[in-house]
Order: structure tokens, then sequence, then C-alpha cells
């Protein structure tokens, strides 16, 4: 398909309408919590937009990301954003492969130099010259530094392109680190979720594509509109954390009366992402409402935030195994000062005369 | 009692229908005096199903109802208040994507927009060109 | 550092440590107290010792008598708040028993939420009149020495941030949370070695006075 044409007159050949991109527009509006009127303003924007050269690298990752994008149950709205955008190599989709593959990618970063969005799901490992990774004999270090030199933006897609995720949870054996790690020179927008809710994916590219510039981000890269809020602040559950109902475990009274599950592990409270609104599965539910605790799989670290099922604000450490050490150290300088003590109450009672009469009337005498 | 009336008149939980009917009649004011009203994104607002319904049952259906087929089901009603309208777009799934409550006197996804226009233009001149239609042998003189 | 990260450091590493310290300071300076001995009681034993002792270790918890209370009174209805309330807030938020359990390996029933968070506030009232108090009582404010003050601010903290935490006030949770618990960690670093002891130490003291008034004849 040509890439020099605006998406309003290529979409519009195959029927399309402007109302179809009014629609969407409202529909993104909303997502990105931006004012109703700013709806017609996207629209037209999107109509004038030139259709957007992406290239999504996988690397250290499970293709759960571009399920999450792909595997909606029926057409949606965020299917539009293939439309929007030219999908010019991503190795599970593309149906090239080999050289050709490769070639497509080059073909691609050549044509649309310096405009390109490089999508990566997936962490790149930097151990022993970041050999535990390779695509067409290529290490994933190797192909980020080189897709990317030329790219507009790149967007880190799931929680291991953002922060790491799986492969670089402890131990971490291949060395296996963020893109935002690794790109510094260009803008790096953090899209985290074990997978990231595909809403957030397709409305922060239209975005990009929209106003061609990068969305609100936080300090941690992610865009605002979806990961502003707490899974805690926007849980249906929270009027029973507020009032100290907790379910005990996954099938007492507590499970089964739909308490607030903090101290079943939940994370919801240093969790930001937007389950708890958009939901999953076509708006079904999202974990809390299906009654497991959130896992908090948006946030860096969260494989090793001390078990998916430990209250939040449980020690991380196995105390008690230490603490025998700790009282018989503590006993044993305990005793030893102890001692000291008496050797020098000892001491000075030893050392303590005697004053006699004759000793405190001698400077009388004279 | 209008429905308008039943939902300022109700407890406290109304109050929430309560506070945006206020919002919507500031609107209206504005669309009267200046010709520029305004839109409310329901979906941006922490409303529960009910408080929706009430908004609705509030509001009523006015005189307009128009359907759209575009990228999924789409519903757009005028309120027993002329000049605030009710858009409500639908994903093929039969999901609400958008729903905003608009002031204006006609909104503008009810509108033809310029680009398909030319493109219709094209597009019919190009059919009676290719004399793509076929009619009925008595209608052609 | 993220803050996911620092609430990791607190959870783990620094939480181990600062219960190891608290547990290390507290066998020493009980072994220390202990072999301080006694000396020995030359006089006849008029009576036993034990029952006093134990009976004035409680005793004592009861408000003091009409003519002390309207000296102090402030000092008395405060110290009394905030003490109680320290209790109900550290022992008996469902998220402390839930920690405490962890460790220990036993539970028990937690208080409705909203009660220990008014617990909470006037535990901060009564600790906030208290260092009014401290600062403008010309004998008071003589007698405080920095250790003093820092003991207060120990205190203070982790029910101040613990407050934050729970109504996600000013800050981010997760840097609440962090800073809660690092806070009360400070507390445990310090308690076997400051004025804070006391907590534990009462009881001992207390058996001690009674015992001697016991066996001298004042039967408590």
């Amino acid at each position: 398909m040509k890439t020099d044409l605006r998406l309003g007159d290529m979409l519009q050949a195959r029927g399309v309408s402007r109302r179809a991109f009014l629609k969407y527009s409202s529909y993104l509006a909303s997502l990105l919590a931006l004012p109703p009127s700013a709806a017609p303003v996207m629209a037209a924007a999107l109509a004038n937009a030139k259709r957007q050269s992406v290239i999504w690298l996988s690397f250290q990752e499970c293709t759960g990301c571009t399920e999450s994008l792909t595997r909606s149950h029926s057409p949606n709205l965020e299917d539009l954003i293939f439309d929007f955008i030219s999908l010019d190599y991503h190795h599970t989709l593309q149906a090239a492969a080999g050289d050709a593959a490769e070639h497509a990618r080059e073909a691609a970063m050549a044509a649309n130099k310096g405009k390109y969005i490089v999508v990566v799901d997936g962490s790149v490992p930097v151990k022993d010259g970041g050999i535990y990774s390779a695509i067409a004999g290529i290490s994933n270090l190797d192909m980020l530094q080189e897709t990317v030199k030329d790219a507009m933006a790149v967007v880190a897609v799931g929680t291991c392109a953002a922060y790491g995720g799986l492969p670089g949870a402890n131990p971490n054996p291949t060395g296996a680190v963020a893109i935002s790690t690794l790109v510094t020179d260009k803008p790096v927008i953090n899209i985290p979720g074990c997978p990231p809710i595909p809403e957030a994916m397709a409305a922060t590219l239209a975005h990009v594509i929209t106003f061609g510039k990068l969305p609100e981000l936080d300090n941690l890269g992610r865009p605002k509109a979806f990961f502003g809020v707490s899974i805690h602040d926007r849980c249906y559950r929270r009027p029973f954390y507020d009032k100290g109902e907790f379910a005990e475990s996954f099938d007492d009274e507590g499970a089964k009366q739909g308490w607030c599950l903090y101290k079943l592990g939940c994370k919801g409270p240093v969790t930001n992402n937007a389950c708890a609104t958009l939901k999953w599965n076509s708006g079904t539910s999202f974990p809390i409402q299906s009654g497991h605790p959130c896992l908090g799989c948006s946030e860096p670290k969260f494989w090793d935030m001390g078990g998916f099922y430990k209250a939040l604000s449980e020690p991380m450490v196995d105390i008690p195994k230490m603490v025998g050490a700790a009282a018989l150290a503590g006993g044993v300088a305990g005793v030893a000062t102890g001692l000291l003590n008496r050797s020098k109450k000892a001491k000075a009672v030893k050392s303590h005369q005697k004053v006699t009469v004759d000793d405190l009337t001698k400077g009388d005498a004279s | 009692m209008t429905g308008c009336e039943a939902a300022l008149a109700g407890g406290p939980e109304q109050s929430f229908t309560a506070s945006l009917l206020g919002e919507i009649a500031h609107l209206l004011g504005q669309l009267a005096a200046s010709g520029t009203g305004g839109a409310i994104d329901l979906r941006s607002l922490p409303l529960q199903a009910a408080d929706r319904e009430a908004l609705e049952r509030a509001l009523g259906r006015g005189e307009v109802e128009a359907r759209l087929t575009t990228a999924g089901g789409s519903e757009v009603f005028e309120t027993t208040y002329p000049g605030v309208w009710w858009v409500r777009h639908r994903g093929a799934d039969g999901r609400i994507s958008s729903e905003t409550i608009e002031v204006t006197l006609i909104p503008e996804i009810l509108k033809t927009h310029a680009d398909d226009l030319a493109g219709a233009r094209g597009r019919l001149a190009e059919a009676i060109e290719n004399r793509l239609f076929e009619f009925q042998a008595g209608e052609v003189e | 550092m993220t803050s996911v990260e620092f609430l990791l450091l607190v959870r783990g590493p620094l939480f181990a440590i600062a219960t190891l310290v608290m547990i290390f300071g507290l066998t020493l300076r009980l072994f220390e107290i202990f072999m301080l001995g006694r000396k020995a009681n030359l006089a006849a034993t008029r009576a036993g010792g034990t029952g006093p002792g134990f009976r004035t270790m409680f005793r004592r918890f009861a408000p003091v008598d009409k003519a002390t209370f309207s000296q102090s009174v402030l000092l008395t209805i405060a110290g009394y708040i905030f003490h109680i309330g320290l209790f109900i807030t550290v022992f008996l938020y469902a998220a402390h028993v839930e920690i405490i359990g962890s460790v220990l390996g036993f539970r028990w029933p937690a208080l409705p939420s909203p009660l220990v968070d008014f617990a909470a506030v006037l535990t901060m009232a009564a600790l906030l009149a208290l260092l009014w108090r401290r600062l403008t009582h010309p004998v008071v404010k003589y007698l405080t020495k920095a250790d003093d003050l820092l003991v207060w601010a120990l205190t203070f903290a982790p029910v101040l941030t613990g407050y934050l935490t729970y109504h996600h006030l000013v800050f981010s949770y997760s840097w609440l949370l962090a800073v809660h618990i690092l806070s009360v960690e400070l507390l445990m670093v310090a308690f076997p070695f400051t004025k804070l002891t006391h907590a534990i130490t009462l009881f001992f003291s207390r058996w001690y006075t009674g015992a001697i008034a016991g066996e001298k004849g004042v039967q408590l």
C-alpha cells in the first residue's frame, strides 16, 4: 500500500467515511482523557496524516503483547490502528521470512529515515556481549541499536521491554535490561503490562500519529492517561479496604463476599494501570473482579516483589530464622557487658579506702 | 413531575445526576447566547450504570433519533430538551466505546463531511458516466 | 531509585537489619540489666514479694491519684491518650496484625480501620500537645535533651506517615508506604538504645518496686 497518501483519502477509497474517523477520534479522546471538543480536531489531523511506518522488534518476549493487541474477540475500534500504521516489520505477523524479512526492515528504515516508530516487545540481554538472543544472526542488542538510530520515537511495549520483566527477574542470567536503559538519545514511551492493555497500546500509537508528538508521560515514561492512577484508587473493592474488611483466604466468607484482597497479596495500591476501568476481554472483567489479587504486572520488578500472595506491607525476608542468631549474639554481648560492669564494680570496691575520723581532722590539727 | 424534577428531588445518590444536569443547563445557556455549546464525556466520569440510567431518564427522548452503521453501531438522539443530544458510539462488538452529551444545534457526527461530499460527487459522476445504473425499460425515454 | 525499588529495599534487607538490631539490642540490654543483680536483703522478710510485685506491674496502669492529676492534667490525659492510641494503631490495625503475624506465625483479630484511623489522629494530637508542653513548660524545657526530642520524633513519624499512607495523601502510595516502613525501622533500631526501652523495662522495675515493698510488709 502507498504511504504517501493521506489517511483520509486512502481509507475513503475503502469505504471508511470521515464519520468513522470522528467516531474513532471521540473514542480516542475519551481514552486519552482529552476534552470531547478535541475529537473533531483529532479526526481532521488523523485524516490528514500519512500512514505511519512502524517497525516492530521482538526480543526476549513471549508474544503475549502482540496477542493482546491483535486478538480481540471481534473486530474492534482498536483494529483501526492497523489501518493507520504500516507494519513494515514484525517477524511473527509478517508473511516474509528469512532474508526477505530483514530486507523489509532495512527498506522501511531507508524509506522513512527519521520518521518511523520502533515498537519493541521483550527485553534485551547484554551479558557476554549480548549472545543470548539473536534474530537472523544479529544480536538483539545490535538490531536495536541499528534500527533505533534513525527512528522518530521508540515505544517499549510490555513489562519486559519497559523494565526488564521476566527475563530481568532475579537472578537475571542473561543480563536482560529495559529498552530505556539502552536507548537514551530518542524519546521512549513505556507501555508496561503483562500483557499491556490493547487500548493503551493502540491509543498511544494513535496519539503519536495524530499529534506528531508524545503523550504526557509520568516519571517511569508511561502515558499518564493510562498509568496516572493506581488500580487501588479505581478498584470497586476499595470501600472494603477503607472499612478494613479483608478476605483472609481464597475460600473464606470474606472472599465470597468480595472483600478487599490486600492481605492475599494484592499489589493494586502500588500498581498504576487502567485495568479497573478499561478491563479485559472486551470489557468483561479484570483480575480483582475475578477474585484474584493484582500481581502488579505493569510495575518494575514485579516478579521480585516478595511473592504474589504476600501482603504488600509484609517483610520479604525470613525473619524467624535470623532472630535466634541475633538473640544469641545479643545475649553473649549482654553477658560480656554485665561481666565487664561487675569487674569494674569489684575493682572499685577493692580500691575503696575507708575514711577515718583522723583523716578528716588532719587538717585541723596543724 | 418531569424526569428532571424527579432526579433533582431524589436523595444524595442523585446528586451526581443533578450536578451533571446543572452543567448541561449552563452549556445550553451558552449555546443560546453565543451559538457555541459544548460536550460532556460520560466515560471520563466515575458514573455507575444506575447514574447513567438516571441521567437518561432525566433527559428523556425527544423528537430526533438517528442510527449510524459505521464501524459498529452508534445511536444519536435529541433529548426532550432541544439542543441537548446524546451520542453513544459502539464498537463492532456492541460495547460502548464512547458516550457524550453534546449541547449543539446538530452533532458533528451527523453532518456530512466536505471530504465525503467530494468523494460522493466523484463516485456518482463516475457511476453515471459508466452507466452503472439499470433502469426499468419504460423509465428511459 | 524508583518507588518500587525503594519499597523493595525497606521491605527486604532494611527490615531484616532493623529487626535483628532490635533483637540484638534488647537481649544485650536485658542481660546487662539482670546481671546488675540485687543486693542481698539482710533484713528478715516480713511477707512475700512475688504477689505485690506482679500486682504493682499492673496496678500502675491505673490513673494516678487526684492530687498528682490536678498538678499535671495535660501530661496525664495526653499521656494516656497517646499510649493507648499508639497501642491501638500499632497492634490492632489489620495490616499491622498481618505483618506481625507473618513474623510470629500467629494472628489476632484487628479493629475496623476507621476506628484505628481515629485513634491515630488522637495519638498525633496528644503527641503534639506533649511536645508543646515540653517546649514551653520551664522545668521540662530545662530538663529536655536532644535524645528526648529524637525519641519524640521517632514515635511521631510512623504515626504521621502511616496516616498519610492510609489516606493516600500528598505523595503516591508506594512512596508513602516505603517511607512509613522506613520510619518504623528507625524506631526499631533506636528502641533498645534509648528511653524507648521503657516499653519493656517498666515491667521489671515495677515488679522490683512492688516486691521490695512486699518483703518489707507493705502488701501493695
